[in-house]
C-alpha cells in the first residue's frame, strides 16, 4: 500500500478490537473511517501518505459485512514514532466509540506483511431462533458436513453465480440447543485468494438444501476468531496488552 | 423504548440512520431533567444531521443542566413502511423515546419542499398535524430555520416559531417552560403559549388572525394587547461571545457535510436580489481570528475530524481570510487536516486560496455567477463582471484546475432571450480561455441551472414567477445554444420551482392544500425520485385553491404581505427602492465596509455590523 516509500524511524502495531451490537450496522468503510477518526482523537502519532491527500496508514485484515458482529477484527497501524504499547493502549481507550473495544495491542519490530494477506480462515457464531427439534437440527448438520460438494447460488444485483461452499467449510458446522429456544452454530470458514463464503450464505444453504429448522431472517452472526496459517493474528505476540 | 429488533433493521437501508449512539451524543435519564427537546430537521438523517443550527442548538440546549435534547430525522421510505406496519412511533435517536413524549418538538425547516415531512413526522409520532387539535400532554411543536420569513402556509401545524438566530431564544423558552411547569401549569397549554409570546423572537401563530378582503390577504389581526403586531427575529450581536458549538457529533456513517463546519461568520450584505438569505440574516457579524483558531482546535481535538469547511454565506468576504488560512494551516500542521471553502468568490483571489488549501483538483470548483449578461447580473446586483469570471477561471486553469461549474438562473425579472443565450455563450468562453491557456483542449464545464423562485424579503417579492411553460422554453431555448461537447448542461425540474414559487409567498390558506397534499401521497418533494406532482396538483383542484394566484402574479405596490409580521428587520421601503433599482439595472455597494445603504435592518434589531475589515 505504502508502494516504495522508504523505511523511517516509525514503527507498527497491531490490534485486536471488536464490532460490537452499537455498530453491527456499519459498513466496513464507515468503520474503518471511524477508526481513524479515533485515532487522530488519541493523537497517537500515525504515519501518512504522502501527496496531496494524505491517507492514514491503516490497514484491516478482513471486512465484515453489515450486520456482523465481531470480537476479532485486527488493524496494522503504521506510527511515524515508536511508543510503548501500554501508552498507545491508554490513548486510544477512552476516545474509542461505543461498539469498539481494545482486546489485544501489539508493538512489531518490522513492518508486517499484509493483514489482508495472512488471513486464512474466519470463525463464526450463528446465533438464531429454532423452529424444529433439535434432532431435526442433527440431521441436516449431519448431512451437510458429510457432504461432498454443496452448491451455492450467490445472487446480486448484477448477476447469478454458482459456488462451491464445501470447499471453503473447515472442519465440521457444530450445534447447540441453548435457552430462549435459540439454536447456536459455530463454523470456520477459509478464506483464499480466490474467494469465501459468507456464513449468512452458508446458514440461507443449511436452510433452503437441508431443511434445517430455523428462523435464518432472525440469524445474529457474530466473527469470533481470525487465524493466519492456523494461528490467532495475535496470539504469538509477547507483551499483549490487556485492557 | 422504541424496540428496534434486527429484523427490523435488516429490512431497510442504511440502518446506522436510526440507531444513533455516535460519538459525542448526549444522553440523559428523562427522570434527571425538566425540559425534554426533540430536535428535527424533516429531512434523511444524512442531511439532517449535516444542519448546522440544529449542531449548535443540540450542544446549546444539553449544556443546559434541566434539559435534555435529542435528535429525530424523517425516516426514510421504506421505514417508513416498516414502522407503519409495525405500528412503531417516531422516536428519538438518543433514548429512543416515543416523540409524543418529549415537551418540546423543533422542526428546523430549511426548504418549503420539505413541509409535507412535517406532517408525514408528526403523524408517524401520533402528534395531531393541526395545532388546535393537540391536547394537555402533547410536545409543544416549534418551528424555526430560513422558512420563517414566511411561515403562514405552515402556521396551523405550529404552536409557535422561533424568528431568527435561536442561541439565545431557546434558552429562553426553555426557562419559560420549566417555570411554567413548576408552577403547576397555570392555564394549561395556552397559558404557556402566552408566556411564550412574551419572549422576543417568539410567534405563536395562534394568536393571529389573517383578515382577507374579497380573497386578497388585508393584514394580520393580533388577538390580544399582550401580542406585538411584527416579531421581529433575534440575532447573536457577538460572535465571540456567544455560545456555540465545540463538541460535534460524530456520524457513523457518511452524512452530507461530513466534516468540521467552522462558522467565520454570519450574515452578507452584498445585496443580491434575489437572495433570501442575504436580506435576511444581516447584519454581517464576523468571528474573531483569535476565537476561529480556539474553536478550530476545540473540534478537531473532540471529534478526530481530518476535514474542516471554512463556512459563511460568502466565506471569501471574510475581512482577514488570508491570516486565518495561513494560521489555520499552521496551528494544524502536523495534524494533516485539510481545509476548504464552500462557495468561492469570483475572482483570483479565491483561486488562490484553494490552491494554497490544495482543495481536491478532481471535484473541481464551483462558481455562481447567476446570470448570463452584464444587463441582467446588473438587475440582481450581482457586483461581478464577465472579466471577473474570465479572470477567476484563467487563475484556477493555470493552477491545474480542469473542471468548473457555474451556477445561473433561469426566470429573473426583465429576462430576455439575449440573457439566456448569454449563459451559453458565457460557458463557451470558459471552455475557450481553456484552450488558450494550457494549448489543449479537455476542460469540463458545467452548468447547473435553476428556476427562479421569487421570495418574501427580497427586493423581488413582488415580482411574478414565469409559467410552466415559460420555463420550458427557456430551457430548451439555451440547450439549443449550446454547441460544445465540454459543457454539460444540468437543469431543475421546474414543476418543484413552481411549487415552490407557491408555497414560498403563500398565506395560511395553503395549509390545507399541503395536508391534502400529504394525504394524498406527498413526501420527501425535495427529492426528485420522491416528488410526484399529481399529489398537489389533486390537492389544490380538490381544494379550489388557484397557484397562479400566488407565483404567477406580479403584486400590487401597496399590497399587504402574509410574511411582514415576522420580519427579519429588512424595511418595505429599502426592499422597494431596490425593486425600483433593479429595474434600471443600477447597483447598490455592500454596506460591509462601505457606507450603511440604510435596509434598517440594524436599527430595527439593536444590532451592528461586526467585520475586521471596517474595525480597524
Ligand atoms: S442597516 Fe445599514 S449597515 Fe445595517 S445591514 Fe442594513 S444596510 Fe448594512
Amino acid at each position: 500500500m505504502s508502494g516504495g516509500t522508504p523505511k523511517t524511524v516509525g514503527g507498527y502495531c497491531r490490534a485486536r478490537i471488536t464490532k460490537d451490537e452499537a455498530l453491527r450496522y456499519i459498513s466496513h468503510l464507515d468503520y474503518a473511517s471511524l477508526m481513524q477518526r479515533a485515532i487522530r482523537r488519541a493523537k497517537l502519532p500515525a504515519a501518512y501518505s504522502e501527496g496531496f491527500n494524505p491517507h492514514m496508514k491503516l490497514s484491516f485484515a478482513s471486512a465484515l459485512s453489515v450486520g456482523v458482529t465481531s470480537e476479532a477484527e485486527y488493524m496494522d497501524l503504521e506510527l511515524a514514532e515508536v511508543l510503548p504499547e501500554q501508552e498507545i493502549a491508554d490513548r486510544l481507550h477512552p476516545v474509542l466509540p461505543d461498539g469498539v473495544r481494545l482486546i489485544g495491542l501489539k508493538v512489531l519490530d518490522d513492518k508486517p506483511k499484509a493483514l489482508m494477506a495472512l488471513v486464512d480462515e474466519a470463525k463464526y457464531e450463528v446465533t438464531v431462533p429454532l423452529c424444529g427439534s433439535f434432532d431435526g437440527v442433527q440431521a441436516a448438520l449431519a448431512s451437510f458436513n458429510a457432504a461432498k460438494e454443496c452448491v451455492y447460488i450467490r445472487k446480486t444485483p448484477k448477476k447469478t453465480r454458482e459456488i462451491e461452499i464445501r470447499q471453503y467449510m473447515h472442519g465440521d458446522v457444530c450445534a447447540k440447543e441453548e435457552q430462549g429456544g435459540l439454536l447456536r452454530m459455530t463454523m470456520a470458514i477459509r478464506i483464499t485468494p480466490g474467494g469465501s463464503v459468507k456464513p449468512q450464505e452458508v446458514l440461507a444453504l443449511l436452510c433452503e438444501r437441508y431443511a434445517l429448522p430455523v428462523q435464518p431472517d432472525c440469524a445474529s452472526v457474530h466473527r469470533l476468531a481470525l487465524f493466519g496459517g492456523g494461528k490467532a493474528l495475535l496470539s504469538e505476540c509477547a507483551g499483549e496488552v490487556r485492557t | 423504548m422504541v424496540p428496534l429488533t434486527p429484523d427490523l433493521l435488516q429490512a431497510v437501508t442504511k440502518p446506522a440512520r436510526y440507531t444513533g449512539n455516535e460519538w459525542n451524543m448526549s444522553r440523559k435519564r428523562h427522570e434527571d431533567v425538566a425540559c425534554t427537546f426533540a430536535l428535527s430537521m424533516p429531512d434523511v438523517y444524512e442531511v439532517g444531521m449535516s444542519n448546522l443550527g440544529l449542531k449548535i442548538l443540540y450542544e446549546i440546549l444539553n449544556r443546559r443542566e434541566d434539559t435534555a435534547a435529542e435528535r429525530v430525522y424523517a425516516p426514510w421510505i421504506d421505514m417508513e413502511a416498516e414502522m407503519r406496519k409495525r405500528r412503531l412511533p417516531l422516536f428519538s435517536l438518543e433514548t429512543r423515546t416515543p416523540i409524543r413524549e418529549f415537551d418540546f418538538l423543533g422542526f428546523s425547516l430549511q426548504y418549503e419542499m420539505i413541509y409535507t415531512n412535517v406532517l408525514n413526522m408528526l403523524d408517524l409520532a401520533e402528534i395531531p398535524a393541526y395545532a388546535v387539535e393537540r391536547d394537555e400532554d402533547a410536545p409543544f411543536v416549534v418551528g424555526g430555520g430560513p422558512c420563517v420569513y414566511n411561515v403562514e402556509p405552515v402556521a396551523d401545524f405550529f404552536d409557535l416559531f422561533v424568528i431568527g438566530e435561536g442561541e439565545e431564544v431557546l434558552g429562553e423558552l426553555v426557562a419559560a417552560f420549566v417555570r411554567w411547569k413548576n408552577e403547576g401549569r397555570p392555564k394549561g397549554r395556552a397559558g404557556f403559549l402566552r408566556r411564550a409570546a412574551g419572549i422576543s423572537g417568539v410567534y405563536v401563530p395562534s394568536f393571529y388572525t389573517p383578515r382577507y378582503i374579497d380573497g386578497d390577504f388585508a393584514g394580520m389581526e393580533p388577538l390580544g394587547e399582550d401580542v406585538p403586531t411584527v416579531v421581529y427575529k433575534r440575532v447573536v450581536r457577538d460572535m465571540d461571545e456567544a455560545e456555540t458549538m465545540e463538541n460535534p457529533v460524530v456520524p457513523y456513517i457518511g452524512i452530507v457535510h461530513d466534516r468540521i463546519m467552522l462558522e467565520l461568520f454570519r450574515g452578507c450584505s452584498r445585496g443580491c436580489r434575489f437572495c433570501q438569505a442575504g436580506m435576511a440574516y444581516r447584519p454581517v457579524r464576523e468571528r474573531s481570528t483569535k476565537r476561529l483558531r480556539a474553536l478550530a482546535r476545540e473540534m478537531a481535538d473532540a471529534t478526530g475530524y481530518d476535514e474542516m469547511s471554512l463556512t459563511s454565506l460568502s466565506s471569501a468576504d471574510y475581512s482577514c481570510l488570508d491570516g486565518l488560512v495561513d494560521n489555520l494551516m499552521e496551528d494544524f500542521a502536523e495534524d494533516k487536516v485539510s481545509f476548504s471553502l464552500p462557495s468561492l468568490r469570483i475572482d483570483s483571489f479565491s483561486i488562490g486560496l484553494a490552491d494554497r488549501m490544495q482543495q481536491v483538483r478532481k471535484s473541481g470548483l464551483t462558481f455562481a455567477p447567476e446570470a448570463g449578461t452584464q444587463r441582467m447580473r446588473d438587475v440582481i446586483n450581482k457586483g461581478v463582471t464577465e472579466e471577473d469570471l474570465m479572470n477567476a477561471v484563467s487563475a484556477a486553469f493555470r493552477k491545474g484546475w480542469k473542471s468548473v461549474k457555474l451556477y445561473f438562473m433561469l426566470g429573473l425579472p426583465t429576462e430576455t432571450d439575449e440573457d439566456i443565450i448569454g449563459v451559453a455563450r458565457l460557458a463557451k468562453k470558459v471552455v475557450d480561455r481553456y484552450q488558450e491557456i494550457t494549448g489543449k483542449r479537455g476542460a469540463k464545464v458545467t452548468i447547473s441551472v435553476s428556476c427562479f423562485v421569487p421570495k418574501a424579503f427580497t427586493p423581488f417579492q413582488w415580482s411574478a414567477q414565469n409559467t410552466l411553460e415559460e420555463f420550458e422554453r427557456k430551457q430548451r431555448l439555451l440547450k439549443e445554444n449550446i454547441h460544445d461537447r465540454s459543457i454539460q448542461f444540468n437543469y431543475h425540474d421546474a414543476r418543484v420551482s413552481r411549487l415552490e414559487g407557491v408555497l414560498a409567498r403563500g398565506d395560511r390558506r395553503l395549509s390545507t392544500v399541503i395536508y391534502e397534499a400529504w394525504k394524498r401521497g406527498a413526501r420527501f418533494d425535495g427529492w426528485t425520485d420522491q416528488f410526484h406532482e399529481e399529489y398537489w396538483l389533486g390537492a389544490f383542484e380538490a381544494l379550489g385553491v388557484d397557484r397562479a394566484y400566488y407565483n404567477e402574479r406580479e403584486r400590487r405596490r401597496d399590497e399587504a404581505f402574509p410574511w411582514e409580521h415576522t420580519s427579519p428587520g429588512v424595511s418595505r421601503a429599502f426592499l422597494r427602492t431596490e425593486w425600483d433599482r433593479a429595474v434600471k439595472g443600477e447597483l447598490t455597494p455592500d454596506c460591509r465596509r462601505g457606507r450603511c445603504t440604510g435596509c434598517a435592518v440594524c436599527p430595527t434589531i439593536g444590532a451592528r455590523v461586526i467585520d475586521g475589515g471596517a474595525r480597524t
